[in-house]
């Protein structure tokens, strides 16, 4: 697990995206068991309380939930993680087009492009994450 | 709670803290931000009465220090604070027989975390394993607040990512920790609360994650608008 | 009272190497020089006697009999004693000192020890006071050693037994190291008691405003002699031959106990309100 933190960025907010990022992809199974907090703090390298922040928003979000004592786990709601899935490509493409609106290209032109790209890219964007 | 109330200081006739004010709470890490010689030292000495203040007035948990606060807060200066011939067990011992706060068994995990042996004798240790020990019989008390003095300064920087490990374990979680630093950029990520020091006074508080949600900034960043002014 | 115990087992480990070697100094020196001076007079006795055929009784007239104040008189007897006072009064500055200073910082944990910072100061007090007795003590048992022990190096004739009050008295200063009673050991035990917790507080004032310090330091024990002398200098000075001797001693012990507890008193405040690491 490793996360290059930005400093400008709450770091709670970092952790949370990167879970996000874990579940749409699917690298988090849901329902899996997740690393308790002062693990997840001493393997980040992050302040125990930055975990405990991220962990209570991502249960209040619904991303994870807790039985008790029991470790904390992946949420198992398919909706969810479809919706967080969602989430994250409508983030991609919003920074997409803000990016590439003001080169003012067509979207006929745009869209072989990315097929293009995504073809190219594909092996290597299992091993990225 | 360590609560620092308009505290002043003076060595000789040079003034050198001019009215610092600060809070730190249990469970935060609050960290001391300044240059070289603007006090900080000087302010964790006066909490832990090594230091006369002229004014103002410190409190821990509501209460000024008295000998039994040592069982509750605990300072890690810069400097070791064992005898030189003594050899890490003797240290270890010295401090299990004055304190009852005195958590062997964390002692020993923190020994073996950071590889020293019980048999060397402290004047032997190299500089790195020197801060270990000093932090070693620090963190080995059931203490509620500890507070640590530059904790990173002058080690190589495989013993500054084991220490910087003791700040994301259980050995810190639930205390309240101050530390002291003039190079802020390593571990900007581990503090909650930043506090920042300048010609002997407070001249910034905040939470760190507070200063990134609402204004996009980090510690460095804050350092700089403060140094500009 | 377990932490100054503790405090007090602590100081008197660090001092230990030191002791010993103070009292096998001690021992060596006394015993071996007894031995050389009593060979060398009985050489010189030979030498008048037999060599240049002189009576005995002139020789004893000329050196005189043989008693442990030859020894108590030498360089053996004197220099380890000697030795030994100036080494304890080295020692009270050291032993606050040595905790500042060098690779040493060992005060910062003194002072964040959690018990009153009092019993520091009075386990180093305690400390010192031990040390003392203990040669004081071991010079007592060498005395009787080397009563015995002359017996067996200089025959009866050349020999003039000193009873133990006697060696005691031999040696200039030891009235005051052994005293006859134990009011005299009261007095004399009690004022350097005094005397030391008064140069241990002169020590913190020091400690807490440094350069300065030295002055006030100075200043300090200057005001606590004069306390304690005040009774004599007011009976000289105002009141002449008004006080019995006894009255006087009384009004000398109140004297020395108001300057012992004013410089705890004083110290204990340096220490949790003034000290500085």
């Amino acid at each position: 697990m490793n996360i290059t933190f930005n400093k400008r960025d709450p770091l709670y907010v970092q952790v949370i995206r990167y879970f996000k990022e874990q579940i749409a992809t699917g690298a988090f199974e849901p329902g899996e068991e997740i690393p308790s907090r002062r693990e997840l703090a001493s393997k980040l390298k992050i302040n125990p309380n930055t975990a405990q922040r991220a962990y209570k928003e991502m249960e209040e979000e619904g991303l994870i939930y807790t039985e008790g004592n029991n470790p904390s786990k992946v949420t198992k709601d398919i909706e969810k993680i479809a919706s967080v899935r969602q989430e994250m490509i409508m983030e991609a493409v919003d920074a997409f087009v803000h990016a590439i609106r003001p080169i003012n290209v067509s979207l006929d032109e745009v869209v072989g492009l990315i097929e293009a790209k995504l073809n190219e890219e594909q092996p290597e964007q299992e091993g990225r994450k | 709670m360590i609560e620092v109330r308009e505290i002043t200081k003076r060595f000789g006739r040079k003034e050198v803290l001019k009215g610092v004010s600060f809070t730190a709470e249990k469970g935060e890490i609050t960290c001391l931000i300044g240059v070289n010689g603007v006090g900080k030292t000087t302010i964790m000495n006066a909490i832990m009465n090594l230091t006369p203040i002229q004014s103002g007035e410190i409190l821990i948990d509501g209460q000024k220090i008295n000998k039994r606060s040592y069982e509750k807060i605990m300072f890690i200066p810069d400097a070791i604070t064992m005898l030189p011939q003594m050899t890490i067990q003797q240290a270890m011992q010295f401090m299990d027989d004055f304190y009852e706060s005195w958590n062997e068994k964390r002692a020993k995990e923190l020994l073996d975390f950071f590889k020293l042996e019980e048999g060397n004798k402290i004047s032997n240790l190299s500089k790195g394993n020197t801060a270990k020990i000093n932090l070693l019989l620090g963190l080995a008390l059931d203490v509620d607040y500890l507070l640590m003095d530059e904790p990173f300064s002058g080690i190589d920087i495989f013993s500054r990512e084991q220490i910087a490990d003791v700040f994301t374990s259980h050995l810190v979680e639930d205390r309240g920790v101050i530390i002291t630093t003039h190079e802020i950029s390593d571990i900007e990520h581990l503090i909650d609360k930043a506090v920042i020091l300048n010609d002997g006074t407070v001249v910034k508080s905040f939470y760190t994650e507070e200063m990134r949600e609402k204004e996009g900034k980090s510690v460095i960043d804050v350092l700089r608008e403060v140094h500009l002014q | 009272m377990i932490n100054f115990l503790k405090l007090l087992r602590f100081e008197l480990d660090r001092f230990f190497k030191l002791y010993v070697v103070l009292i096998v100094v001690t021992i060596v020196s006394q015993l071996a020089g007894l031995v050389i001076i009593s060979k060398l007079y009985m050489r010189r006795a030979r030498e008048e006697i037999v060599v240049n055929q002189n009576s005995m009784e002139s020789f004893l007239e000329t050196y005189g009999q043989f008693s442990l104040a030859n020894l108590t008189h030498s360089l053996w007897f004197v220099g380890p004693i000697a030795l030994c006072i100036v080494s304890l009064l080295i020692y009270v500055f050291f032993i606050w000192y040595r905790d500042w200073f060098g690779k040493n910082t060992f005060i910062y944990r003194l002072l964040m020890l959690p018990t009153e910072r009092l019993n520091v100061y009075l386990a180093k007090a305690m400390t010192i006071f031990t040390m003392v007795l203990g040669l004081v003590s071991l010079q007592i048992v060498l005395i009787y050693l080397e009563m015995n022990l002359v017996r067996l190096l200089v025959p009866r004739d050349f020999r003039l037994d000193l009873p133990i009050q006697g060696v005691i008295h031999s040696f200039d200063y030891f009235y005051i190291l052994i005293p006859n009673s134990f009011i005299g050991f009261l007095i004399s035990y009690g004022t350097g008691l005094m005397a030391l917790f008064v140069l241990f507080t002169a020590i913190l004032i020091e400690r807490s405003y440094r350069l300065k310090g030295v002055f006030i330091g100075g200043l300090y024990v200057t005001a606590s002699f004069l306390v304690f002398i005040s009774p004599l200098l007011l009976s000289e000075i105002f009141l002449p031959r008004f006080f019995y001797p006894t009255e006087m001693i009384l009004l000398e012990v109140f004297a020395g106990l108001i300057v012992m507890a004013g410089a705890i008193w004083l110290g204990h405040y340096l220490l949790n309100k003034k000290i500085r690491v």
